[in-house]
């Protein structure tokens, strides 16, 4: 469970306290423009968290999941409003239905079905690591302390969510293009 | 605040199971799309308006709101928490996050109630 803490919820905590310079060594945290050294009160803030550049692919699924989240938030309001111009009846139903139904419309759609899909996947994926599933065994930290959670089988969970989600968006685009 | 009356380990468990119930249920929502007679077809006022009359799915569709509205707005609170910390921005970020999680139920209850009920 600590592991998977390393690995998926990493970033708020790597923010707040920079504690993977300390790992990385003299001179690191110099390396990003964002982050921010210790007399700075370790704080490198937005910026901090939501930099891919130092972290890997697990850096990047951690932003992705949330910019996926807020953006299904977005429109699952949007959908909530939308669907309501049902109560005007037909005339008010079709009116905001020639809204969506555009170019934009199927496009915008087809990023909300991939960010569906990452969310989902990835979602399932963080489940599981804090079940303990795929994260190895209890081990000593020894150096360069490689959190057991950043292992091959959390990558490809990643990459899968990334790709699932890809080939969501195609088939969606074929769908609503009527291709 | 609503970490003081509910564990934080006890809302990631409750955000976990609407996430996996909301799956389950979208899928299903997302299928009626594209079995409707195709997803154009399925978008029609009186397509909807059915499926909005349909007792069971009209239900599906509540449980399916108030799963995402759980989900969504504790995920929101959960980004919130971790740009920025302090007893009263957690308080008010919380307390925030749980009234627009009922404004949200409530605006898309009357639309699934309304409707279901023959008021259109």
């Amino acid at each position: 469970m600590a592991s998977v803490d390393q690995e998926e919820g990493d970033a708020g905590r790597e923010a707040g306290t920079d504690s993977q310079d300390r790992y990385d060594g003299a001179g690191s945290s110099s390396s990003s423009g964002s982050a921010k050294t210790a007399a700075d009160g370790n704080r490198a803030g937005v910026g901090g968290m939501i930099n891919p550049g130092r972290y890997g692919i697990e850096r990047v699924a951690y932003w992705l999941m949330r910019l996926s989240g807020l953006g299904l938030l977005a429109y699952f309001i949007g959908h909530i409003y939308e669907t309501s111009s049902i109560l005007q009846g037909k005339m008010g139903w079709d009116e905001f239905l020639a809204i969506t139904q555009t170019t934009e419309g199927h496009i915008l759609l087809a990023i909300v079905i991939g960010m569906c899909v990452f969310h989902t996947v990835n979602g399932i994926r963080v489940m599981l690591g804090h079940g303990g599933v795929g994260v190895g065994r209890a081990a000593r930290p020894d150096y360069p302390y490689i959190p057991a959670s950043q292992n091959y089988r959390h990558k490809l969970g990643i990459y899968t969510a990334i790709v699932l989600a890809a080939i969501a968006m195609m088939y969606g685009l074929a769908v609503m293009f009527g291709v | 605040m609503a970490t003081a009356i509910l564990r934080e380990s006890t809302i990631m468990k409750i955000h976990y199971g609407t996430a996996l119930a909301a799956v389950a249920l979208v899928a299903v929502h997302v299928l009626m799309r594209l079995t409707s007679g195709g997803f154009a077809a399925s978008l029609e006022y009186e397509t909807v308006l059915a499926n909005y009359r349909f007792l069971p799915y009209a239900l599906m569709l509540e449980i399916i709101l108030v799963l995402l509205s759980i989900h969504g707005f504790n995920g929101l609170r959960v980004i919130l928490l971790e740009l920025r910390q302090g007893p009263r921005y957690e308080k008010a970020v919380s307390y925030g996050c749980l009234a627009a999680m009922f404004a949200l139920i409530a605006y898309g209850s009357r639309t699934i109630i309304m409707t279901n009920m023959g008021m259109v």
